[in-house]
Order: structure tokens, then C-alpha cells, then sequence
């Protein structure tokens, strides 16, 4: 494993820059800070400075009744919230061994597959933007738009959802949500080959990030990255599928992998993931059993003593959540393994040797929420 | 005075008071500008010798190309451009009467020593006729400049090759 | 127009007035139209590129400024940039701060003068035609790397860096496509090579030179796909990261106006300059114009930015060999036709 060293401006000499790359900057995609360090405008050095959006979420969730969490896992991955409301409570529903209705079940697959397809349609705008290719963005924004507007309808909010409950959902669909969510989808798929035309088939953009920010399978797994990036260079591990947690083992779907972990590896596996998760919509939608939404859930939720750890796959890979229970009704310790922390961990392994303009593509191709990597 | 006299002397002025900031200037970065300023200056005095190719390829190349490649060369070494430079030395004198003697020898010969040239050709043809003087009267020395210029262009890149190696 | 200005200037000359007050005032009155045109065509330029984009995009643009379509919308900005606080940063060179912006308009505004609008609306029809259009080209890259420098910023350092590698590459191939247009017409004057347009537009057998032409000159310009020097994801903004207010402003203007010379030269050099049926020739030649004007902004808002390793590799190793060539093969053809 390469060591790197931690970059400071006072070892600046004559040959090599220092460049201060954020915490305001339009590509850290936040309030992320990145010490480069330049040879010209290749970059040998790179260290990730993060905290700057740090909000004691594990503190506060120790400190809140299990409920009252839910609202602040919302602000962890906010691009994603509907997956870490899923996350955290099917971790307190495992502890507390409690069992969710059927329907509830397939509402949840279905709004988090939704925001899966939202939150890469967000990353797709964004890296392209970060390669200079603003129309990309308007255009994924246009359709993420159409799914907050179908999340609106069911939750009644357009970020930070709270949607979840432990035990079940708190709501039904609305009656027109069903005709609405097909119609999307149907609209929805012929926009992706628009995509295909203005990014995929782009030789530009081809050439601007093939070969990028190569991520050999050995490091991927000494890092312990998950998700797309893991999928990227070529490992084929995805929690929905070797994993499975609520219902996933019931679709169909592929788990698109890379073969050679760089850039356009990255990419490609998210940009067929949103095809994937189409299809697992779709089911979801087909299967959408009658029913009840919440289960039988005690009025005090007091877990037994004990720890559970629990992780889904979010869009940005494996987002744990890890509860020890003293039986009390707050948690005793509470801790979010985020996906998005543990992947920027490897920036400084694949960054140097790059140009400034690759490091800003790979720091892009690793899709951070700054929310999560700080908490 | 003429019209076209008074314009010489301006652009004489312009051009001299810009070499003497350029050797002047204690910002390294401002004595390239001032270079750029004194190109300029040549290039108008071509103007007004009816010579308009040899400014616009005066102004092409040297503030085009060198003076690009002057401050290129000024900025990637970036301390140089934010310390003062010493414009001083102890052979500041020696220089001066150098210069001095030189300037007189030129300031004789050009009021003593040449005689009026011929009458120049039209201008709008001089661009045309300088082309085929170079491909026809003047096409040996002209290769042999090119022969020159591909010898240091290759010997720029042996250089620069032998550079990469090392580290 | 020369009967004109001849009776302007007799009927000066017989008050007695000294013949170079008449060439002032019309030296003047022509600056000022130029600086005129050159503002009112940057406005309608921005207002156009943001709707052609907002278009491109799936959404209106400007909408509410003046009414119909946002088209004082331009104006708006204009005068707000006007009233802004001008801020130059402490550590600025403060001349060289306040003289870039001066200069990169100047080479800017230079270039117009051998724009032919019409047969006669030139302000000077130069023997060296285009050769002063590129040697005056090249001053903007001095103010660039004057604005980098002075504003004391890293990010405008690597822009002004960029800029100037840029220019110097995209410089050579931009003059040798454009050297088969001159060897055809058999001259540089911007009018005589209209006039040797009069059976076919040079775009015809100078295709490849086109085509070269239209890309060296999007990168000198710095619109994307070749907007490396101001790459608003990795440098923020580039050379004029530091800049606000008016001295942004003029930067942009620059910019534009830029543009509008290396389209109209296109226009001039291969698509017939102010040739064409029925409409006036001004007026065929400002569609011409911003016909190619058009075509760039449209390149701006579908394709991404290139790298700046790319950047070199396209201009020395495709474009250069290219228009090599088609210089080649056109001293061919026209020795072969005699």
C-alpha cells in the first residue's frame, strides 16, 4: 500500500506549488479542501482536508430517542436521504427484531431505487460540469426534478424526506402516485440514451476519462471501497444482491461491473446502474402487494441491550449504521460507516501523477456528499 | 515639422524610454512588459518607414511568440517574479562609457556616413516583392537561416529530452 | 464615401484649419463607431449565446428584462457591472492589475480595423490584411498573462500559463490554414480576397483550411472545447479570477468582441465576405458572421472541455501536419493550373 505523505504549504520550495484547492472552490462538490501539490500543473501530491461540515451527527444520535434520529440521518448523504433513512431504520428494526408489512417493504425498495436514479442523475450533472459539459447538468436536473416532484407527492418534501419509520412507513401512497411513477418511468428511459449521446459516445469525453485514476482491485479492497468505485474495478459486490436486506432478493436485476477501475469505469457502472434500478422499479411497482404499511411497533421503543450492525447499499456503496443498545430508549453508541468518507480515503493513492484537470475528474468519479464524509 | 516627423519623435521617445525601463525596472515581470511596449515601438517606427510587413511580423514574433515565452519562462519560476532584481553592479561605469562610445559611432555614422538610398518601391507591393526577393535573389541565405533555426530547434529538444531523463 | 470625406476636408482646408484636425475628427468619429458597434454586437452576443444555451438546455434564458424575451437583459448586466465596487486585491500589482483589462481590449478592438463590413465599410483596407489581424491577435495573450500574473493568485498564474501555451500552439496552425486562402486569392488585403471570391467561396477548395481555421480559432479565443485557460471546474476562473466590476467586464468584452474578429475574418477569408443576392452586402455579411458565431456557441454547450495535454497533442500533431498539407497540395494545384 503506497504511504503518502500529509501536503503543507511550509515545504513549498522553488520547483514545486502548492495549490489550495477549496474549501470554496466549484468543483470539491462542497466544503471539501484539497492540498495539491504541483509540478507545473501535474499534481504529485494530494491530501483531502475534510471537518468542515462536521455536526456531531453520531453525538446527537445518542442523545435523541430513536425516532428522532430519522430526521438527522437525512442530512448525512442529503442527495440520498430517502437510502439513509432506509439504512438506519433497518438497523434499529434488526435490533429490535421487529417485522415490516409487506407492502411497506415495496414501498421502500421503490422510493429508494428512485433515489438511487436521482442521486446518480445529480452525480452524472455534476461530473459533467466538472469536465466542462454544463448541458449534461441541465438535463439531470430536469429529470431529477420529475422524481423530487414524485417524492413531494408521497412525503411531502423535496430533500430531506424523514420518510421512514422504524416498523414501517407512516404513509400510504397517494392514489395518483402509481399512473405518476410508471408515467415517469416511461419518460424516463428514453432520456437515458439523450445521455448516452451528449456524454457516453462523446469522444472528448471518452478521451478526457479513459484511463483516468486507475484503482486496482487490490488497493480497492485494502481501502475498504464500496459501491460503484469497488464495482468499477471490476469486483463484483453489491449489498442488494450479497447481502440482501428487505426484499431485494425478489427482483432481477445486474450488477454492472468495470474492468479496469479508472474514470470511465466509474462512470459506466453508474450510468447502467440507472438502468438497473428502472427495472427493480418496475418490479417493485408490478409486485405491490395490498396492505398494511406499519407494523406493530411498541408506543416506547426500547431495544433490547445489544449490538446491531446493519448496512445497505446506498448510491455512493456501503452505508453501515452501527447501534449498541444499553435497553434504554436513546442509543447507548451510534456510529455511520459512510460510504463516501471511507471512498476519498484512497484520493491521495490515485490522484498523484495526474493533471489538475484529471484530479478534479477523479475527485468527481469518487462522488462525495460532503454531509456524509463530515457527518 | 512634419506630421510624420512629429509622430517619429513621439515613437522614437516611446521606445527608448521603454528600453530604458526594461534594463530599469527592479519587477522582473515589469521589464518584460516594458519589452513588449518597446516591440511596439519598433514596429511603429517600420510603419512609418512604409515597411508595414516587417512591423506586423515584427509585433507577430516578438511580442507573439518571445515575449510570451520570456514571461512563460519568468512565471514557472515563480519567486523570481515577486523578488526585486539588482540592476546594479560595480561595472555599471565601465558599461556606460561602452555604451556611450557606441552610441557616438552610430550618431556620427548616421549623420556623416550614409547617403540617401534610392527611392523605395510602392508599399502595397512590398510585401509581394519581399516574398519573391526571398524565394529567388536571396533564397541561399534564406534556407541557410532555416538550416540554423532546425539545428537549434533540435538541439532544444536533445536538451530537453536529456532533462526528463535524469529524474 | 472618399467624395465624402474629400469635401470634409476642403471644406476644412479652406477655413484655413491645419489639414490634421479634419483626419482627427474622422479618426475619431470612425473610433467611436467601431467602439459602438462593438458594445451594441457584445450585448446582443451575450443575450444570444445565454438563450441559445437555455435552449439547448430545455429552459427559456432570460425572460423578464424589457419585455420580449429578456432582451435588455444585457444592458442590465452592463450597468450593473458599471456601478460595482472595483476591488483589486491586496496583493495586486495595482498598474499592471489596471492595465491588463486595457490591453486585451486594445488588441481586441485593433482587429476591427481591417474588418471589410462592405466594399467600402473598411476602415483601413491594409496591404497586409490579414497578417495584421494575427499580429495583433497575439497582444491579447499579453494581457492575459499580465492579468494572471499581477492579480497574485496561483489559480490565475495557471491560467495565464495555460493561455500563453495555448496561443503560442494554436497561433502556427491558425496562420498556415489560412495561408491557402492568401496563396489562392494572391494577396493579403481583406478586400482584394472578397474580390477573388467572386466565382466561389474559398470554404469550397479550402475546405481542410476551413475546418482548421474554425478550431484553432474557437481555441484562440478560449471557448470551450478549448476554454482551458479559464476551466471554470479546475481553475475557478482562471486569469480573471480576481477581477470584478468594470475591469470584468471589459475582460468579457474582450472576450466577445474577439469572437465577432475571428468569426467575421472566417467569414472574409472563406465564405465570400459580403457577397450574396438581393440583401444589402452588410447585411449578408453580419449573417455570415454570426451564422459561424452561432456554430461556436453551439460547440460550447454540447461538448466537454479538453485536457491540456490533448490540447497541445491536437494542435502540433493533427492540426498543424494538417494545414501543412493543405498549404501543400494548394501550391500544388495552383503551379499545376499555372
Amino acid at each position: 500500500m503506497n504511504q503518502t505523505d500529509v501536503i503543507e504549504p511550509i515545504h513549498e520550495t522553488m520547483e514545486e506549488m502548492y495549490v489550495n484547492m477549496g474549501p470554496q472552490h466549484p468543483s470539491t462538490h462542497g466544503v471539501l479542501r484539497l492540498m495539491l501539490k504541483l509540478d507545473g500543473e501535474v499534481v504529485t501530491g494530494v491530501t483531502p482536508y475534510i471537518g468542515y461540515l462536521h455536526r456531531c451527527h453520531e453525538k446527537i444520535g445518542e442523545n435523541r430517542i430513536y425516532t428522532q434520529v430519522i430526521p438527522y440521518t437525512d442530512r448525512l448523504d442529503y442527495l440520498a436521504s430517502m437510502y439513509n433513512n432506509f439504512g438506519y431504520v433497518l438497523t434499529v428494526e434488526r435490533l429490535m427484531g421487529l417485522q415490516v408489512p409487506e407492502r411497506a417493504e415495496y414501498m421502500r425498495v421503490i422510493l429508494a431505487e428512485l433515489q438511487r436514479i436521482a442521486s446518480h442523475l445529480i452525480w452524472m450533472g455534476t461530473f459533467g460540469l466538472d469536465l466542462g459539459n454544463f448541458t449534461i447538468f441541465m438535463y439531470c436536473f430536469r429529470e431529477r426534478e420529475k422524481i423530487l416532484d414524485l417524492f413531494e407527492s408521497v412525503s411531502g418534501q423535496r430533500l430531506n424526506y424523514s420518510f421512514y419509520r422504524i416498523g414501517g412507513m407512516p404513509l400510504d401512497f397517494p392514489e395518483s402516485f402509481l399512473t405518476e411513477c410508471k408515467a415517469f418511468l416511461e419518460w424516463f428511459k428514453p432520456r437515458l440514451p439523450e445521455y448516452d449521446a451528449v456524454m457516453t459516445d462523446n469522444i472528448i469525453f471518452q478521451k478526457r476519462v479513459q484511463g483516468l485514476g486507475k484503482l486496482d482491485q487490490k488497493t480497492a479492497i485494502d481501502y475498504a471501497i464500496s459501491g460503484p468505485m469497488l464495482r468499477g474495478s471490476g469486483i463484483k459486490w453489491d449489498l442488494r444482491r450479497n447481502d440482501p436486506y428487505s426484499i431485494y432478493d425478489r427482483f432481477e436485476f445486474e450488477i454492472p461491473v468495470g474492468s479496469t477501475g479508472d474514470v470511465w469505469d466509474r462512470y459506466m457502472v453508474r450510468r447502467q446502474e440507472m438502468d438497473e434500478s428502472v427495472k427493480i422499479v418496475e418490479q417493485a411497482l408490478r409486485d405491490l402487494p395490498p396492505g398494511e404499511i406499519m407494523g406493530k411497533v411498541p408506543k416506547k421503543l426500547r431495544p433490547p441491550a445489544g449490538d446491531m450492525y446493519s448496512r445497505v447499499e446506498s448510491p455512493r456503496g456501503e452505508l453501515g449504521f452501527y447501534i449498541v443498545s444499553d435497553g434504554s430508549e436513546k442509543a447507548y453508541r451510534y456510529k455511520v460507516r459512510s460510504p463516501a468518507f471511507v471512498n476519498l480515503s484512497v484520493l491521495p493513492v490515485i490522484g498523484p501523477g495526474h493533471l489538475v484537470a484529471d484530479m478534479v475528474a477523479i475527485l468527481g468519479s469518487i462522488d462525495i456528499v460532503l454531509g456524509e464524509v463530515d457527518r | 515639422m512634419t506630421v510624420t516627423q512629429t509622430v517619429f519623435f513621439l515613437m522614437a521617445a516611446l521606445t527608448t524610454g521603454a528600453a530604458l525601463l526594461v534594463v530599469l525596472a527592479k519587477n522582473i515581470v515589469h521589464c518584460a512588459i516594458a519589452l513588449v511596449l518597446t516591440f511596439f515601438g519598433v514596429a511603429a517606427l517600420y510603419v512609418l518607414l512604409d515597411a508595414e510587413f516587417l512591423a506586423a511580423v515584427q509585433v507577430l514574433l516578438y511580442v507573439g511568440g518571445i515575449t510570451i515565452l520570456l514571461l512563460f519562462a519568468i512565471m514557472l519560476t515563480s519567486r523570481i517574479s515577486a523578488r526585486g532584481v539588482k540592476i546594479m553592479n560595480e561595472q555599471v561605469g565601465m558599461s556606460a562609457l561602452v555604451v556611450f562610445a557606441i552610441f557616438a559611432l552610430i550618431a556620427f555614422a548616421s549623420l556623416k556616413g550614409f547617403a540617401v538610398v534610392g527611392s523605395l518601391p510602392p508599399s502595397s507591393y512590398a510585401t509581394a516583392s519581399l516574398g519573391r526577393l526571398l524565394l529567388t535573389t536571396y533564397v541561399l541565405p534564406f534556407e541557410a537561416v532555416s538550416i540554423l533555426l532546425l539545428a537549434a530547434m533540435v538541439g532544444a529538444i536533445i536538451l530537453a529530452r536529456r532533462e526528463r531523463e535524469k529524474d | 464615401m472618399s467624395t465624402l470625406l474629400e469635401g470634409f476636408y476642403s471644406a476644412f482646408a479652406a477655413l484655413g484649419v491645419p489639414w490634421i484636425v479634419p483626419r482627427l475628427i474622422v479618426m475619431l468619429v470612425v473610433a467611436s463607431l467601431v467602439i459602438v458597434f462593438i458594445s451594441v454586437s457584445v450585448m446582443f452576443m451575450i443575450w444570444w449565446e445565454r438563450k441559445i444555451s437555455a435552449h439547448i438546455q430545455v429552459r427559456y434564458g432570460p425572460m423578464r428584462v424589457g419585455g420580449w424575451h429578456g432582451w435588455a437583459q444585457s444592458i442590465a448586466d452592463g450597468i450593473k457591472l458599471l456601478i460595482k465596487e472595483d476591488v483589486i486585491p491586496a496583493g495586486a500589482d495595482r498598474l499592471v492589475f489596471a492595465l491588463a483589462p486595457m490591453v486585451v481590449f486594445a488588441a481586441a478592438l485593433a482587429a476591427y480595423v481591417i474588418i471589410p463590413f462592405g466594399p467600402n465599410l473598411i476602415v483601413r483596407d491594409l496591404n497586409i490584411g490579414v497578417l495584421f489581424y494575427i499580429s495583433i491577435s497575439s497582444l491579447t495573450v499579453v494581457g492575459i498573462v499580465m492579468a494572471g500574473w499581477s492579480s497574485n493568485n496561483k489559480y490565475s498564474v495557471l491560467g495565464a500559463l495555460r493561455s500563453a501555451a495555448q496561443a503560442v500552439s494554436y497561433e502556427v496552425p491558425l496562420v498556415v490554414s489560412i495561408l491557402g486562402v492568401i496563396m489562392t486569392a494572391g494577396s493579403l488585403s481583406m478586400i482584394q480576397i472578397v474580390e477573388a471570391q467572386q466565382r466561389i467561396w474559398f470554404v469550397i477548395p479550402q475546405f481542410a483550411g476551413f475546418l482548421i481555421y474554425l478550431t484553432a480559432a474557437l481555441a484562440e479565443c478560449n471557448r470551450l472545447p478549448f476554454d482551458i485557460p479559464e476551466a471554470e471546474s479546475e481553475l475557478v476562473a482562471g486569469f480573471h479570477v480576481e477581477y470584478s466590476g468594470m475591469r470584468f467586464a471589459i475582460f468579457f468584452l474582450a472576450e466577445y468582441a474577439n469572437m465577432f474578429t475571428v468569426a467575421a475574418i472566417a467569414t472574409t477569408l472563406f465564405l465570400g465576405g459580403w457577397r450574396g443576392p438581393l440583401l444589402p452586402p452588410w447585411l449578408w455579411f453580419l449573417i455570415k458572421t454570426y451564422f459561424i458565431i452561432f456554430v461556436m456557441m453551439w460547440l460550447r454547450w454540447t461538448l466537454a472541455r479538453l485536457r491540456v495535454d490533448q490540447l497541445m497533442n491536437l494542435g502540433w500533431k493533427v492540426l498543424l501536419p494538417l494545414a501543412f498539407l493543405n498549404m501543400g497540395i494548394t501550391g500544388l494545384v495552383l503551379v499545376l493550373r499555372g
